[in-house]
């Protein structure tokens, strides 16, 4: 939203303070300042003068060389003995007589003001010394056109500063748009200037224009009748209208030119420019129809319809674009043919241009949520609709046509041809006050206002305030359409008093412990573990490409699919993590490291999981984890063994491995592993799933390029939280030695290693002395390619509580471990 | 597949012919009779391309189709192992199945930073519980006072599923969730004090200050007598103690459907000391977050009683944080899953 200081002075009874005072309190009072751009600055020693004389240049088939005249108003400049400036002018409307704007040397040419600024200079032309140039709109920065330099209109004074003649001594603030989301009034200049006068504590007057308007207008001999009929009274709660018969339409004054450019918009003509001018003045948007063009197009009718679209209706709007329509879009209609898209754009059919001579001004109100809505449908945005949908209020309706009916004819020649046209019909007779207390008001802010601060604060910007014993009653102003509630009320009496004013006080609480999310904690442990273990945390996107989905054999169809994604790249829910971590090795084998480890903590949704009781997706928290080496880096073993270390370097439990076989049923977060060569983790003593670990299909390897040392795992990261926040079990120290002997057994080389171990254990859980404490680790696992046997070495270690054990002792417990197993295994001792 | 151009028809079958003694299957495309057809084009008469070029593009679709085939078929098949084994058969005692070492570990400077900034809120008294990562409607904005049609919809671009599930764009989604379960606490003279961390989407293009998905820590406290003063002096606390030195704050005034009054919080900048520099933009001041006073619609939705009890939320961006911390160029790298980038966290 721009801010023209200058304007908004004109509505206040202060010196405004300092611009960067301003700026702040604004920033700490309104709404955050984006821009400010001095203008007064820009526009520097840019001075009005007079072509006297103007001669084809001698050596150029197009340039001029001027002699001009400023009154003398700018020294340092040489000139002839008649006080005249020379200055070289390639302009082909350059001519004796017209007053134009030159910047002399010295001088910064306004367009470049904010890029990369250029001063001009004395320069040579071809052999003719110019001083200064004649400028253009362009050079001005105060348009497109560079056909020919700025013709000032009639009255011109040579000499004058330009900035100051032409209202562009000025500094423009942009405040940002978000914070006025709520605010129809501060769109427009008015309600920023209340606002401003209210933030600097003092009291605002609307102007009465705005705040009353006179019940009938005095229509001119000449009478263009018209009727208007509003078929949406729920979506239009008011339509004003008012025919002006026989203006002149061409360009605004250039003050009125200047002062919307300055405010971002483009002059049209002189119609349009004052619609345009009047709702940057007040919020409200209003619109120009060219009367005898409607009048054309419905078979001589002039009146005015407000309707729903037809289903598939056509209408070519003001910026050329043809929209098709639909039956919510609202549409101002004649008796055939819709004329414009109603609070966002006017139709090019009856377009005000140089040839009207009879128009219709609107002035209306619009529900916010259907131009929304409209918006949007049809991509068409408008400065009249971002007006629109912040609500402004019917109740301007009537008072800123009134005005505005007045300002074209001034400008535009013509009477008022019609009475108004107002359909108010469901104007509620008066505004909703809100009762609220002061003791309510300073409790959420944390102040302690007296009731008389409370209600200037509000009175400065024409809230009114009842006071009574044990509350205020408070009426806001039409235009603020935002307040409704006591909380709108604290807002407004915080923000004017200052919030740099808010008490910093912490809050009190009772001393109760805050208890920490066992999930969160399970993540920090199993974060730092990984990284201890020398793995790298990423994070990867949630969402993923359906071909990452096939490529690791998961099923589209059981993503949760994106309707509005950005790109296929994120057009899934991702089924589970590993994936994307398997997508992320290629690039980092090729960036050169050689071998590394990867692990996500991270969330997956599949459709096979169900709802919660929220009836939303179940959410599955994972734990992925990939290690590889590079093809260099010759590994003869399988890459399995490698991630089921760091698995149980992560799960401080004795783990089971189940083999994962073909026939087993899939699940997501299963496809990308491949038969045999992987296994579902369960807990020793429990059959619940914990995760999953292995190799990947060949297919998964090949399609994602991936070296053929690879491996991983991915966990339920709930299910691991559980055995991560167990205790731990201590083991008492004894004082006497312990022993290591090693025993070897000959087997079968299918019996799992697994069964083989567990079946010792247990031999030697029942066997060992009491007042022992026995472990049992694996050393060796040999087979040679044509046996059909295996030799396994463990190393038991054991100590007793009660003496010191000797070798003999261990060497016949192992002996009887090896019998047991030679009788369930056929093993051999070796 | 039959050609009825003679050319076409002749390098086909010795295409096919050749195809299984290549070791790579991608050369079929560099085959020397290929390009002399794509040649032949330029000589044909106009009206004979179109047909020519019809059948030549048949021809490299079936060569396709047969490399396809062919890689397809030339997965090596691997041997089962013993899963249950801790290592491989004929591993040497020497090679058994090392860890990395420790000092090439990493942990996300995000990840690390959220557990930094959490723990500071635990200090302070705040629970903590993770924000969902799909989520409906009703937790994304209707629960938070956004009407249906409400243009302050617009300033939030969400993700959504064909199913009309969101994926939420801020970490308040979890207000209602936690708002509820804390309401019978507030009858018991306890506060509702929470901090939710999580993942949030944001539908817009990336570009190096703007990511789709990034990182948000949400705030929420309710109790009785609740002022905007404890809001701010409770982030400023935080800050200072995140900073680990004394700050200067500010709010300027915003605008969030959810909260009323709602603030934009900025502080004076931690590493410049208000000077200027290229991490506050020259201006001293950094805008940090949006916060504010929880609406009283938003408390009423979880049955908790405005009248008697107010409190405030915050949500701050955790990206941003990291970003300033090392001066880190471009918030693409969060996700890029770059050893060098995530290495330099070691």
């Amino acid at each position: 939203m721009k801010v023209s200081l200058k304007e908004v002075s004109q509505y206040l009874d202060f010196d405004l303070p300092p611009i960067p005072e301003l700026v702040d309190l604004i920033g700490s009072r309104l709404g955050a300042v984006e821009e400010t751009s001095d203008y007064q600055e820009k526009y520097s020693g840019i001075v009005t003068a007079r072509v006297v004389k103007s001669e084809p240049h001698n050596n150029s088939d197009h340039l001029h060389v001027c002699l001009i005249d400023d009154h003398r108003s700018v020294g340092e400049v040489e000139r002839n003995a008649d006080g005249l400036v020379q200055v070289v002018c390639g302009a082909p409307n350059v001519r004796e007589g017209l007053d134009v704007v030159w910047i002399p040397p010295g001088k910064i040419v306004p367009e470049s003001y904010s890029k990369d600024p250029f001063k001009l200079a004395v320069r040579d032309i071809r052999g003719i010394k110019s001083n200064g140039m004649l400028a253009s709109s362009r050079e001005m920065d105060l348009g497109d056109n560079h056909e020919g330099i700025i013709e000032l209109p009639a009255g011109a004074e040579p000499g004058q500063d330009f900035a100051g003649a032409y209202g562009l001594d000025d500094t423009i603030i942009e405040i940002e748009n978000k914070m006025f989301t709520h605010r129809p009034d501060c769109f427009g200049q008015l309600g920023i200037a209340r606002e401003i006068a209210g933030i600097c504590g003092h009291k605002f007057s609307s102007p009465k224009w705005y705040k009353e308007h006179p019940d009938s207008v005095d229509v001119g001999q000449e009478r263009l009748e018209f009727k208007v009929r509003n078929d949406l009274s729920e979506l239009v709660p008011r339509f004003t209208a008012v025919t002006v018969a026989g203006i002149r339409v061409g360009p605004s004054s250039f003050q009125l030119q200047t002062a919307i450019i300055k405010l971002g918009l483009k002059p049209i003509n002189n119609v349009v420019d004052l619609t345009n001018y009047y709702m940057l003045l007040s919020g409200q948007p209003l619109h120009a129809y060219d009367y005898d063009k409607i009048k054309a197009l419905n078979d001589g009718s002039p009146n005015l319809i407000v309707r729903r679209a037809e289903e598939g209706e056509k209408l070519r709007l003001l910026n050329g674009k043809m929209v098709e329509l639909n039956g919510d879009n609202i549409v101002i209609s004649g008796d055939k043919k819709p004329l414009g898209l109603a609070g966002i754009m006017g139709g090019s059919d009856t377009e005000v241009d140089d040839t009207t001579k009879n128009i219709i001004l609107e002035c209306a109100t619009f529900d916010m949520y259907n131009i929304r809505r409209s918006c949007m449908q049809l991509g068409v945005f408008s400065d009249a609709a971002t007006r629109f949908t912040k609500g402004q209020s019917s109740r301007q309706n009537r008072a800123v046509l009134t005005k505005v009916v007045g300002e074209v004819i001034n400008e535009a020649g013509g009477s008022i041809a019609s009475d108004i046209m107002d359909t108010a019909n469901s104007l509620p007779e008066s505004i909703k006050t809100t009762k609220v207390s002061g003791e309510f008001i300073n409790q959420r802010l944390g102040l302690d206002l007296n009731e008389q601060q409370i209600t200037t604060l509000l009175e400065n910007v024409e809230f009114k305030c009842q006071t009574s014993v044990d509350s205020l009653t408070i009426e806001p102003p039409f235009w603020r359409t935002d307040i409704a509630i006591p909380e709108d009320i604290i807002e407004e009496v915080g923000r004017l008093n200052g919030y740099d004013k808010l008490p910093q006080a912490l809050p009190l609480r009772n001393i109760s412990p805050a208890s920490c999310d066992p999930l969160l904690n399970a993540k920090a442990v199993i974060r730092q573990k990984l990284r201890a273990a020398g793995a790298n945390e990423v994070l990867t996107y949630t969402f993923v490409h359906g071909n990452l989905l096939d490529k690791t054999g998961q099923d589209r169809s059981k993503a949760y699919q994106l309707a509005n994604a950005l790109s296929p790249d994120l057009q899934y829910y991702r089924l589970s993590l590993m994936p994307s971590l398997l997508d992320k090795v290629r690039q980092n084998i090729k960036s050169g490291y050689e071998e590394f480890a990867l692990f996500e903590i991270g969330r997956a949704h599949t459709k096979e999981r169900g709802m919660n009781d929220e009836n939303l997706p179940k959410q599955d928290e994972y734990t992925a984890f990939v290690i590889t080496a590079n093809d260099k880096l010759a590994k003869t073993t399988a890459p399995y063994y490698r991630a089921r270390k760091f698995l149980n370097e992560l799960i401080p439990a004795a783990l089971k491995f189940q083999p994962l076989e073909s026939s087993m049923p899939s699940f997501a977060v299963m496809e990308p592993y491949q038969p045999g060569r992987s296994a579902f983790v369960t807990l020793e003593n429990n059959d619940k799933f914990l995760g999953i670990i292995g190799e990947f299909k060949p297919t998964v390897t090949k399609s994602l390029k991936l070296p053929k040392y690879c491996a991983g795992f991915e966990l339920d990261t709930t299910a691991l939280s559980e055995v991560l926040n167990r205790q731990k079990t201590y083991v008492p120290l004894s004082k006497y030695p312990k022993i290591e002997q090693d025993i070897s057994l000959r087997v079968d080389k299918r019996l799992p290693y697994a069964e083989l171990a567990g079946f010792l254990q247990a031999e030697l859980d029942k066997l060992a002395p009491d007042d022992t404490h026995t472990a049992l680790m694996p050393l060796d696992i040999y087979a040679s390619d044509d046996s059909s046997d295996k030799h396994v070495t463990f190393r038991l270690t054991i100590f007793s509580y009660l003496k010191t054990m000797v070798d003999g002792e261990v060497n016949e417990l192992l002996d009887k471990m090896a019998a047991s197993a030679k009788e369930k295994y056929h093993a051999v001792r070796l | 597949m039959e050609y009825a151009n003679p050319q076409i028809k002749q390098v086909a079958e010795q295409l096919r012919g050749r195809l299984p003694n290549l070791q790579n299957k991608e050369e079929i495309f560099k085959a020397v009779e290929l390009k002399a057809l794509f040649d032949g084009i330029k000589t044909l008469p106009a009206d004979e391309r179109a047909e020519y070029g019809r059948e030549l593009n048949g021809l490299k679709k079936e060569l396709q189709a047969l490399v396809e085939e062919a890689a397809g078929s030339e997965l090596p098949t691997l041997e089962s192992i013993d899963v249950t084994a801790p290592f491989d058969i004929n591993t040497p005692l020497n090679q058994h199945p090392q860890l990395l070492t420790s000092d090439t570990g990493s942990k996300h400077p995000l990840t690390t930073e959220m557990e930094h900034v959490l723990d500071i809120f635990y200090r302070m008294g705040f629970n903590a519980i993770e924000s969902r990562e799909i989520d409906d409607d009703y937790h994304m904005f209707t629960s938070l006072n956004f009407p249906e049609g409400h243009p302050a919809r617009d300033d939030y671009d969400t993700f959504s599923t064909d199913e009309g599930l969101i994926a939420p764009a801020h970490t308040s989604s979890m207000q209602n969730r936690i708002l509820k379960m804390g309401k019978d606490n507030l009858d018991h003279d306890e506060t509702i004090a929470y901090v939710i961390p999580g993942r949030v989407f944001r539908n817009e293009d990336l570009d190096a200050r703007h990511e789709h998905t990034f990182y948000q820590i949400e705030g929420l406290y309710v109790g009785k007598g609740v002022h905007a003063g404890n809001l701010i002096a409770t982030l400023k606390t935080f800050l200072q103690e995140y900073y680990d030195k004394e700050l200067d704050v500010k709010t300027q005034p915003f605008y969030f459907p959810f909260t009323e009054p709602s603030f934009e919080f900025a502080l004076s900048c931690p590493f410049c000391n208000k000077e200027g520099c290229s991490i506050c933009g020259h201006s001293g001041w950094i805008e940090l977050l949006g916060c504010g006073m929880i609406h009283p619609n938003v408390l009423r939705e979880a049955g908790i009683d405005p009248l008697k009890y107010s409190g405030f939320a915050w949500g701050m961006g955790v990206d941003r944080l990291v970003m300033m911390k090392y001066d880190i160029e471009d918030i693409r790298n969060f996700e890029s899953a770059n050893l060098a980038f995530l290495r330099q966290f070691s």
